[in-house]
C-alpha cells in the first residue's frame, strides 16, 4: 500500500511531497508550520547585518595556528633584541678596541666570549656591532623598496597610460646588472652607508613593482571594480580599499624576502669594498676572516650562526605570515 | 615576426646606446684625481697634471670626448686602450684574456645545476610531502636565506679543511683549484633550478589537461615526462640563454672570494682605478649580452612552445 508524503506550508495546509524527492525537502515538526513570524520593528528591520570578520584579527588567527612560525618568530625577535643588548653587556667599547698582538687569536675564553681576530680585538663585540647594523639597515632599506615597489606599482599598474613609460624604465635598469649601478655609485657619490642604502632603495623597488602592477592588472578590470567606478568611487579608494587587500600576502611576502636578501646584498657590497668600513659590518668581518677561517673556525662560526639564524627564522615566520594574510585562506 | 625581431634589435641598440652615454657621462664626472696613481699625484706639479689631462683630452668639453669615443668605436672598433690595469693594452685584449676563465667556470656550473637541479625538482614535485621533498625545501630556504658570503665561507671551510682542496684559484693549478669556486657557483644555482622546476611542475600537475590524461589511463611517468615536464621548462628555458651568455661576465662575489682572475672583479677594478675605457667597454659587454640573452630567451620559447606568439594583440610579455 503507498502513503502520501505530506508536509505542512505555513497556512497548515498540507501539501505532498513529490516523488523522488528526498529527505532535505521540508522537514518541519508534524503538525507546525516550517516558519515562525516575526514581529514588524522598525529597528530590527533598519539593522544591516555584518559578520564578526576582522581582517588582521583572522589574520593573527590564521598565524598563531602555525606554532613553528610563531617559534621562529620569537627566536627572531628575541636575536634582535639581544643586538641591542649584547654590545652593552661587552666588556668591551666597539669603537674603542685596543690593538694587541700579544692577545691574537684568543680562543674564546671567559673575558674574550667570542676570541679575538687577527689583530687581538673583542670578536664579541665586533659581531654583535655588525649583527645590529645589518639588521638596521636591512629593515630600512627593505622596508623603502617595498613602500616604492608597491607605490610604483600601482600606478605602472592602474593608470594605462604610463604603462609603457614604466615598462621602459623597468627594461632600461633591468638589462644590466645592478652592482653595475652601485659600483659606479659607490665611487662617484660616495661609500657612506647612507648613501648605499638609498641606492639600494633606488635599485631594489623593480621586482616588487613588476609583481604589484601585474597583480592590479588582474584586479583593476574584474566586474566588482567596474561597478564601483560606475558608482563613482574615487580612483584612491578604489586601489586603497578595492585592490590593495589582494595585495597584502604578496607584500609581505616580498618583505620576508627583502630583509634576508639586504643583509646579504649588504655583505656583499662590504666584502667588495663598495661600503663604508669604519664599522665593523659582517662583511668585513668575513673578509677580514677570509684567510684564518681555516684554522680559527670560530672567526666564521659566530656571525656566520648568528646571521643565519636571524634570516632563515625571518623567512620562515614571513613565510608563514605571508599565507595568514592571504584573505583566501581565512573561513 | 621578422619586423618584430628587427623593431627588437633597434630598441636593443637604442638602450645599449643610451646606457653607454649614461656611464661616459658619470665617469666624466669623477674628480681628475683618479687618472693618476697616488704617486704621481705627490710628485707632479699642476702644471704637468694639467698637460697631462690635455693630452689625454680629458679636459675637452665632454660632447667633444663623447663624439671622439663614438666615432672611435664605429670607424675603427676600437674601444681604446686600458691606463691603469694593464698599462697601454688595447681594452679588448684585457677583457679577451679574462673572460674565458669566467665562461669555463660559469659554464661548467650552469651543465652541473641543469643536471642536478632539474632532476631533483622533477622528484620533489613527483613525491610533493615526502621527505626527500622536505629535505629539499629546507635546502633551498637554507641557499635563499643565508648570505651568499656565509654559505660560500662554510663551503670554503668544509673543503679545504677536511677535503684538501686549495682554498685560493692559480693559474698553475686551475683544474683542483676551480673546484671550490664551481661548487659555490652550482650549489647556490641548484636551488634555484630546484625550487622553480618544483613549483612549475607543481602549478602545471593541477592543471585539468593533466587530470585527464590521468583519466585516460596514461602511466605517471608517460604524464610526468611528456606533458607536464615539457610545460613546466619552459619558464626556465626562457631565462637559459640569458644564464649562458652571463657566464661570460662570472660572478663577482665568487671570483672575488677565491681570488679567480675573470671578468667579475674587473668592472669594480676598473672603475675604482679610473680606467675609464675598461669601464665603458665592460659596461657594453654587460648590457649587450643582457640583452640579447632575454631576446634569444624570447624566440627559443616561441620554438619549443608554437602556441606562444611574440607579436600580436597580447603583446610582449
Amino acid at each position: 500500500m503507498e502513503t502520501t508524503k505530506v508536509v505542512y506550508n505555513v497556512d497548515k495546509r498540507a501539501i505532498p511531497v513529490p516523488e523522488g524527492a528526498n529527505e532535505l525537502y521540508v522537514q518541519p515538526l508534524p503538525g507546525r508550520p516550517a516558519f515562525d513570524f516575526a514581529e514588524y520593528s522598525p529597528e530590527e528591520a533598519e539593522r544591516t547585518g555584518s559578520s564578526e570578520y576582522s581582517y588582521w584579527r583572522s589574520v593573527w588567527r590564521n598565524f598563531i595556528k602555525k606554532k613553528s612560525a610563531v617559534a621562529m618568530l620569537i627566536v627572531f625577535a628575541i636575536l634582535f633584541v639581544f643586538t641591542f643588548i649584547a654590545p652593552q653587556i661587552s666588556k668591551f667599547d666597539v669603537f674603542n678596541l685596543r690593538i694587541d698582538d700579544s692577545l691574537m687569536f684568543t680562543r674564546p675564553n671567559s673575558t674574550f666570549w667570542f676570541g679575538t681576530d687577527n689583530l687581538g680585538r673583542d670578536y664579541w663585540s665586533q659581531v654583535w656591532h655588525a649583527t645590529r647594523t645589518s639588521v638596521i639597515l636591512a629593515v630600512s632599506v627593505s622596508t623603502g623598496q617595498i613602500l616604492l615597489g608597491v607605490l610604483i606599482g600601482l600606478v605602472w599598474g592602474y593608470v594605462r597610460s604610463l604603462d609603457r613609460f614604466f615598462t621602459e624604465l623597468y627594461n632600461f635598469i633591468n638589462n644590466i646588472p645592478t652592482i653595475i649601478y652601485m659600483t659606479l655609485i659607490a665611487l662617484m657619490v660616495g661609500k657612506t652607508t647612507v648613501v648605499m642604502g638609498v641606492s639600494m632603495i633606488l635599485f631594489g623597488w623593480l621586482g616588487t613593482a613588476r609583481n604589484i602592477r601585474n597583480l592590479v592588472f588582474m584586479y583593476r578590470d574584474r566586474e566588482y571594480n567596474l561597478a564601483s567606478r560606475c558608482l563613482g568611487t574615487k580612483t584612491w579608494r578604489i586601489l586603497t580599499r578595492n585592490i590593495f587587500p589582494y595585495l597584502v600576502s604578496v607584500i609581505v611576502l616580498r618583505m620576508a624576502l627583502a630583509i634576508p636578501g639586504t643583509i646579504a646584498y649588504e655583505t656583499t657590497l662590504t666584502y667588495l669594498g663598495l661600503m663604508d668600513i669604519s664599522t665593523p659590518s659582517l662583511g668585513i668581518l668575513l673578509r677580514n676572516a677570509r684567510s684564518f677561517f681555516l684554522n680559527y673556525p670560530y672567526l666564521l662560526v659566530f656571525p656566520a650562526a648568528i646571521v643565519s639564524t636571524i634570516t632563515i627564522t625571518f623567512y620562515l615566520a614571513g613565510n608563514a605570515f605571508s599565507d595568514a594574510c592571504d584573505p583566501r585562506n581565512h573561513l | 615576426m621578422l619586423r618584430y625581431i628587427l623593431k627588437r634589435l633597434i630598441q636593443s641598440m637604442i638602450t645599449i646606446f643610451l646606457v653607454v652615454t649614461l656611464v661616459f657621462l658619470l665617469l666624466r664626472l669623477m674628480p681628475t684625481d683618479y687618472f693618476f696613481t697616488e704617486d704621481e699625484l705627490m710628485k707632479l706639479t699642476d702644471a704637468q697634471m694639467e698637460d697631462r689631462l690635455r693630452a689625454a683630452g680629458l679636459l675637452d668639453p665632454v660632447h667633444v670626448q663623447l663624439g671622439r669615443f663614438y666615432k672611435k668605436l664605429f670607424t675603427e672598433f676600437d674601444l681604446g686602450t686600458s691606463r691603469r690595469l694593464q698599462v697601454n693594452q688595447p681594452v679588448s685584449k684585457v677583457i679577451g684574456s679574462k673572460f674565458g676563465i669566467s665562461m669555463r667556470l660559469g659554464l661548467i656550473s650552469l651543465g652541473i645545476s641543469l643536471l642536478v637541479g632539474v632532476p631533483i625538482g622533477i622528484l620533489q614535485a613527483r613525491y610533493k610531502g615526502g621527505v626527500f621533498d622536505n629535505i629539499g625545501i629546507a635546502y633551498t630556504v637554507f641557499v635563499n636565506a643565508v648570505p651568499h658570503l656565509v654559505f660560500y665561507s662554510l663551503v670554503l671551510t668544509l673543503g679545504a679543511r677536511w677535503l684538501g682542496l686549495p682554498s685560493l684559484y692559480t693559474m698553475r693549478n686551475p683544474g683542483p683549484s676551480s673546484i671550490l669556486p664551481i661548487t659555490c657557483l652550482s650549489l647556490v644555482s641548484i636551488s634555484s633550478y630546484m625550487l622553480w622546476m618544483r613549483r612549475y611542475m607543481v602549478d602545471e600537475l593541477n592543471k585539468d589537461y593533466i587530470r585527464l590524461a590521468k583519466l585516460k589511463g596514461l602511466s605517471t611517468t608517460k604524464v610526468m615526462f611528456r606533458h607536464v615536464m615539457r610545460n613546466a621548462f619552459l619558464p626556465l628555458a626562457q631565462y637559459l640563454p640569458y644564464n649562458i651568455l652571463l657566464t661570460v661576465g662570472g660572478s663577482l662575489l665568487v671570483e672575488r672570494f677565491f681570488s679567480v682572475p675573470g671578468l667579475g672583479p674587473l668592472l669594480t677594478d676598473a672603475i675604482s682605478r679610473y680606467d675609464t675605457n675598461v669601464v665603458q667597454a665592460i659596461v657594453m659587454l654587460y648590457a649587450s649580452l643582457g640583452i640579447a640573452g632575454l631576446f634569444l630567451g624570447d624566440l627559443l620559447i616561441t620554438v619549443i612552445d608554437p602556441r606562444i606568439r611574440l607579436t600580436g594583440k597580447e603583446g610582449v610579455r
